[in-house]
C-alpha cells in the first residue's frame, strides 16, 4: 500500500495528558478516511498534526512523502472543513469561497471561474454576495465545503462537518460528498463520533480511543470483526457471550457458552480450552418458533421480553437465562410482533471470537 | 502540583518569546507604560503621606465623618439606583407597554451627560434661585447636603446599574418561568423563586458598579454636598485649598480602599455567577403577562422618573437660553456666545478625548489580542495591568500624576500630554473589555480557517481579526470618548490655565454663580458627546452591527 498522507509514531501531551500515543496511520491516495471514536479519544487532535495547528511531540506527519513537521499550516495546503464552518463573518459566500485564490494571487477571472464552479457543484448559485449569517445552517456547511475545494482536490479534511445539521440533512449531505469524494479522488480524512458516518462513508476506518488506534480496517471489518470489546461496542449494538473455545476432532472451531456448544465458522489460531467471548450482532441472530428445526450447535432458547417496533424492522430483548440478547429481526409481521418463548438461531457466519475477555488485541 | 505544573508552562512560553522579537518588543514596552503611568503614580500617592499623617486620619474628626459619610451615602444611593433600575430594566425587559424607546433614551441620557449635570440642574430647579422653588412656590429652602445629594446620584448613575441588570434579565428565557406556571406555581411564586434567583447576579452586579460610581463622584458632591464632607471633595479642598498634598493622598487612599474592595468584589465573586447561558438555539414564548394593576402601576412609576429626568435635562437646555437664572427669565442667546469665547476649552475637551480614546483603544486592542490569543506566560499579569486602572477612583489617579510628574525625570505638569495620559490610562479597561468581549466572540478556528487557507500570521491577523474587531474598537474608543469629554475627577488636578477642557470651566462658573453659561457650556458637551454617540451608530448600524454601551 503506497501511503499518501502517513503518520509515523506520533506523540502530542497537553501537559501531562497524553492526546496522542505513538499513533501510526498510511492513507492511500483518494481514500476516504475516518478516524471514529468517543469525545477526548484524539481524533480531532490527530487531524490538526496534519492541517498544522498544533505540533506533534515526536513522530512525522508525511504527505505525499514530505515531511510536514514543523511547517506552518498556512504552507501545508490541508484544506479543512471546520465543525462549526468557521466562515468569514464579515465576508460575502463569494469572498468567503475565493480567500484562498486571493492569497495565492489569482486573478479575478480564475477567481470568478473557480468560484462558480464550486457554486455550481454546491448548488449555491445566486447566493454570491450573501453573508455567512444570512445563510441557513446547510447552506453555511456547502459554503465551508466550497471554500475548502476550491484550491484544489488533492486532499480534504473534515472535523464533524455534519453534526450541525439536522439528521434528514446528513443523510443526504453524506452521499452527496462521498461522490464529490470519489469523483475527484480526493484523499479525504474525516474526523466523527457518529458510526453511521463511518460506516456508511468510509474505505478505512480507524477507530481511535484514549490516544491510540484501536482498529484499522474497512468498515466490515471494524463491524464483523472487531478487534477488541470497546470497538465492536462503540460501532455498533452488540451481543457478547462469554465461554470456553473447545477444538473439534475434525480440527473446526466451537465455544462452549452456558452448557450448550455453539459452532463457529471464523478460522483463528485458538487452542482448545482458552477463555473466549463471542461477538454478534443483533442481525446475526434470527427468531424461531420453538418447534422448528434448527442443526445442532447453532441455537439458544429464550423468551422474549421486550420489543420496539422500528418500521423496517423489529428490536427484541430475550432472555436467555441469565443474559438479555438484543436481536433485530427484519422480517417483519404486517400486524404485530412476536411474544413469549422462541429459539435464538446465531448465524455462524456473523460469529466473532475475541480471546479472553475481549478487553484487548482478538486472537 | 497544578500551580508548578502551569509556572512551569508560563516560563516554557516565556522562552519561546525569543523567537518572536516583535511580540516581546511589544510586550515589554506595554508593560513599561502601565508601569509608569499607573503603578507608579499609584505608589507614589501611598508612599507620599508619612505615617503621622496616616494617623491623624483616625484623629481628626472632620476626616472619621467623611469616611463615614461617603459609605453612607454611598449604601443609600446604591440601594436607590438599584431599585430605579431594576424597575427600567423590568418594564423595558419583560412589559408591554408603551413609550419603551423614551425609557431606553432616559437610561442613555445620563452616560452621554457631564457626572455633574444633574446636580447643576437640581440646583436651578430647587436651589435659592430656583424655578420651583422661587418661581412657582415662593420658598427658599437649602437643598445642599444630603438629600439633594442622594436624588442627584440615584438619577446619575442608576443607568449604569441598569445596563448591567437589562443586559441579564434579557437573557432569562422565558421557557423556564413557563415551566414553573406549569408545575403549578402562582405568579408571586415565579417572580420569587425563579426570576428573581436568575436576575440575582445582574442585580449584585449592577449594584456594584453603581456603588463604584457613586463612592468615587465627584462632581456632583462638589456641586450640590454643600457642607457635607465626603472623601473625594475634602481632598479635592485639601489641594485647592491649603496645598497639602499630604493629607489629600491620605484621603484618596481611604477612598481608594473600599473601590478596591468593591471592584475585586464585582470581578471576582459576581462575575463569575451568572446563570445565563445563550444558546440561540432557543425560542422563547413571549413574557407571561402580569395583572394589568401591576402593569400600569409600573408604568406610571418608570414614567414618573422618566419625566423627573426629562425635566432636569429641559432646565438646563432653558437655562443656557436664560438671562439670569431667577431674575430675568428673558431668551438669550449670550450664554452660548460666551461658550464660543471659550472655545478653546471646547476644543481641548474635544483634542484630549480624541487622542486619549484612540491611544486607549489602541493599546486595549494590543494587550486584549496578546491577552486572549497569545500563550506567553505572563497573559494573567497582562490582563491584571489592563482592569487594573478600572479599580482606581479618578481623582486618586489625578493626584498620582501630580505627584508623579511634577518636576523629577519625567515632568509633565501644566502639558496637554499630561491630561491625554491620565484619559488614556483612566479608560484603559473600559476599552479592554470591549475588545476582549470582541476577541472572544470571534471563534478560535476562524484564524485558523485563515491560516488553513494558506493566510500567514500576518495576513490572518489583517484579513480576519481586525476587520472582526473595527466594531468592538469603535464601542471601546466611543465609550472611552464619552467618558473623557465628561470626565472632571480625574482632570481636575491636572490642568493648567492653557489647558482647561469644558467641565472644569463648568465647575467654575456654577461655584461663582453663573448658572446660565454653566448651562450652556453643558448643552454644548453632551450634544458633541452625543453626536458622536450617534455618529459612531450610524457608522456601524450600516454594517449591521448594533453599538453596545
Amino acid at each position: 500500500m503506497d501511503a499518501y498522507i502517513e503518520f509515523r509514531n506520533v506523540v502530542k501531551k497537553f501537559d501531562d495528558f497524553v492526546a496522542l500515543d505513538h499513533v501510526s496511520l498510511q492513507i492511500p491516495k483518494g481514500a476516504f478516511v475516518t478516524l471514529l471514536g468517543p469525545s477526548g479519544c484524539g481524533k480531532t487532535t490527530l487531524m490538526r498534526q496534519l492541517a498544522g495547528f498544533s505540533e506533534p511531540e515526536e513522530g512525522d506527519v508525511l504527505v505525499d512523502g514530505k515531511r510536514m513537521n514543523g511547517l506552518p499550516p498556512f504552507k501545508r495546503n490541508t484544506p479543512l472543513v471546520f465543525q462549526e464552518y468557521a466562515l468569514f463573518p464579515h465576508m460575502t459566500v463569494y469572498e468567503n469561497i475565493s480567500y484562498g485564490l486571493k492569497l495565492k494571487k489569482a486573478s479575478k477571472e480564475e477567481k470568478d471561474r473557480k468560484v462558480a464552479e464550486m457554486l455550481e457543484m454546491f448548488n449555491l448559485q445566486g447566493l454570491e454576495k450573501r453573508f455567512p449569517k444570512q445563510l441557513s445552517g446547510g447552506q453555511q456547511q456547502r459554503v465551508a465545503f466550497a471554500r475548502a475545494l476550491v484550491m484544489g482536490q488533492e486532499i480534504l479534511l473534515l472535523d464533524e462537518p455534519l453534526s450541525n445539521l439536522d439528521a434528514k440533512l446528513r443523510v443526504e449531505v453524506r452521499t452527496e460528498l462521498r461522490q464529490i469524494q470519489q469523483k475527484f479522488g480526493i484523499t479525504t480524512m474525516y474526523v466523527t463520533h457518529d458510526q453511521d458516518e463511518a460506516l456508511s462513508m468510509s474505505d478505512i476506518i480507524a477507530v481511535m480511543r484514549r490516544g491510540r488506534i484501536e482498529q484499522i480496517g474497512n468498515p466490515w471489518e471494524i463491524y464483523f470483526r472487531p478487534a477488541n470489546r470497546f470497538v465492536a461496542d462503540f460501532v455498533g449494538t452488540v451481543n457478547f457471550l462469554e465461554g470456553t473455545a473447545h477444538r473439534e476432532a475434525d480440527g473446526s472451531l466451537s465455544v462452549d457458552h452456558m452448557g450448550m456448544r455453539l459452532r463457529v465458522d471464523e478460522d483463528t489460531d485458538l487452542q482448545g480450552g482458552e477463555p473466549v467471548t463471542l461477538v454478534v450482532r443483533p442481525e446475526g441472530i434470527s427468531l424461531l418458533g420453538l418447534e422448528e428445526p434448527v442443526p445442532e450447535g447453532t441455537a439458544l432458547r429464550g423468551t422474549i421480553e421486550n420489543y420496539s417496533f422500528l418500521g423496517r424492522m423489529i428490536r427484541y430483548w430475550v432472555r436467555v437465562g441469565e443474559e438479555v440478547f438484543v436481536i433485530d429481526d427484519a422480517n417483519v409481521d404486517l400486524t404485530g410482533a412476536r411474544s413469549g418463548d422462541v429459539q435464538l438461531r446465531l448465524d455462524t457466519r456473523k460469529l466473532h471470537v475475541l480471546k479472553g475477555g475481549g478487553a484487548d488485541a482478538a486472537g | 502540583m497544578a500551580a508548578g505544573t502551569s509556572a512551569r508552562e508560563s516560563v516554557k512560553e516565556m522562552k519561546r518569546l525569543k523567537n518572536e522579537p516583535l511580540l516581546l518588543l511589544v510586550i515589554i514596552a506595554i508593560i513599561l507604560f502601565v508601569g509608569i503611568f499607573v503603578i507608579y503614580p499609584v505608589v507614589k500617592v501611598i508612599l507620599f503621606p508619612d505615617a503621622g499623617t496616616y494617623l491623624e486620619l483616625f484623629n481628626r474628626p472632620r476626616w472619621l465623618t467623611a469616611i463615614k459619610n461617603s459609605l453612607f451615602m454611598t449604601l443609600v444611593s446604591t440601594i436607590s439606583c438599584t431599585a430605579v433600575a431594576f424597575l427600567f430594566a423590568y418594564v423595558i425587559a419583560r412589559l408591554d407597554v408603551p413609550c419603551k424607546g423614551l425609557f431606553r433614551f432616559i437610561t442613555l441620557l445620563p452616560i452621554v451627560s457631564p457626572p455633574f449635570i444633574v446636580a447643576l440642574s437640581y440646583i436651578l430647579l430647587f436651589g435659592v434661585q430656583g424655578i420651583i422653588t422661587k418661581g412657582l412656590l415662593g420658598l427658599h429652602v437649602d437643598i445642599y447636603g444630603r438629600l439633594g445629594l442622594w436624588i442627584v446620584q440615584t438619577v446619575t448613575f442608576f443607568p449604569y446599574a441598569y445596563s448591567v441588570i437589562y443586559g441579564v434579565m434579557k437573557g432569562i428565557s422565558t421557557n423556564l418561568e413557563y415551566a414553573a406556571y406549569n408545575m403549578g406555581a402562582t405568579r408571586w411564586q415565579v417572580f420569587r423563586d425563579v426570576f428573581w434567583p436568575l436576575c440575582r447576579p445582574g442585580v449584585a452586579g449592577g449594584a456594584l458598579i453603581a456603588a463604584i460610581n457613586v463612592l468615587t463622584d465627584f462632581g456632583n458632591p462638589i456641586m450640590i454636598g454643600g457642607d457635607l464632607a465626603l472623601l473625594p471633595t475634602e481632598a479635592y479642598m485639601q489641594i485647592n485649598g491649603w496645598y497639602d498634598m499630604s493629607t489629600a493622598s491620605v484621603l484618596a487612599v481611604a477612598l481608594l480602599i473600599p473601590a478596591v474592595a468593591l471592584f475585586l468584589v464585582n470581578r471576582f465573586w459576581v462575575g463569575r455567577r451568572s446563570y445565563v447561558t445563550i444558546t440561540g438555539k432557543e425560542i422563547s414564548l413571549n413574557p407571561f403577562p402580569v395583572p394589568k394593576w401591576v402593569k400600569w402601576t409600573l408604568f406610571t412609576l418608570t414614567m414618573l422618573i422618566s419625566l423627573f429626568v426629562l425635566l432636569v435635562y429641559g432646565t438646563l437646555f432653558y437655562g443656557a437660553f436664560t438671562r439670569t437664572w431667577g431674575y430675568d427669565w428673558s431668551f438669550t442667546w449670550e450664554n452660548l456666545q460666551y461658550v464660543f469665547l471659550k472655545g478653546e476649552q471646547i476644543w481641548n475637551s474635544i483634542k484630549y478625548g480624541l487622542l486619549a480614546s484612540l491611544g486607549a483603544a489602541l493599546l486595549a486592542m494590543i494587550l486584549a489580542y496578546i491577552v486572549q490569543k497569545k500563550q506567553v506566560g505572563l497573559n494573567k499579569f497582562l490582563d491584571f495591568l489592563a482592569i487594573l486602572p478600572g479599580a482606581i477612583p479618578g481623582m486618586f489617579l489625578g493626584i498620582g500624576f501630580v505627584l508623579a510628574f511634577n518636576g523629577g525625570w519625567l515632568s509633565l505638569t501644566g502639558t496637554g500630554a499630561i491630561m491625554v495620559l491620565a484619559l488614556l490610562f483612566w479608560n484603559l479597561p473600559t476599552c479592554y473589555s470591549a475588545a476582549t468581549a470582541g476577541l472572544q466572540q470571534i471563534g478560535a478556528s476562524v484564524e485558523d480557517a485563515a491560516l488553513n487557507l494558506g493566510a500567514n500570521s500576518f495576513r490572518s491577523f489583517k484579513d480576519v481579526i481586525i476587520p472582526l474587531l473595527k466594531a468592538p474598537f469603535l464601542s471601546g474608543f466611543v465609550l472611552s470618548f464619552l467618558r473623557s469629554v465628561t470626565c472632571l475627577s480625574v482632570v481636575i488636578f491636572l490642568y493648567a490655565p492653557s489647558t482647561t477642557v469644558g467641565t472644569i470651566s463648568v465647575m467654575v462658573l456654577v461655584q461663582s454663580g453663573q448658572w446660565g453659561e454653566a448651562a450652556a457650556f453643558t448643552v454644548v458637551l453632551i450634544t458633541i458627546a452625543f453626536t458622536v454617540l450617534r455618529l459612531a451608530q450610524w457608522i456601524l448600524g450600516r454594517q449591521g452591527i448594533k453599538l453596545e454601551l
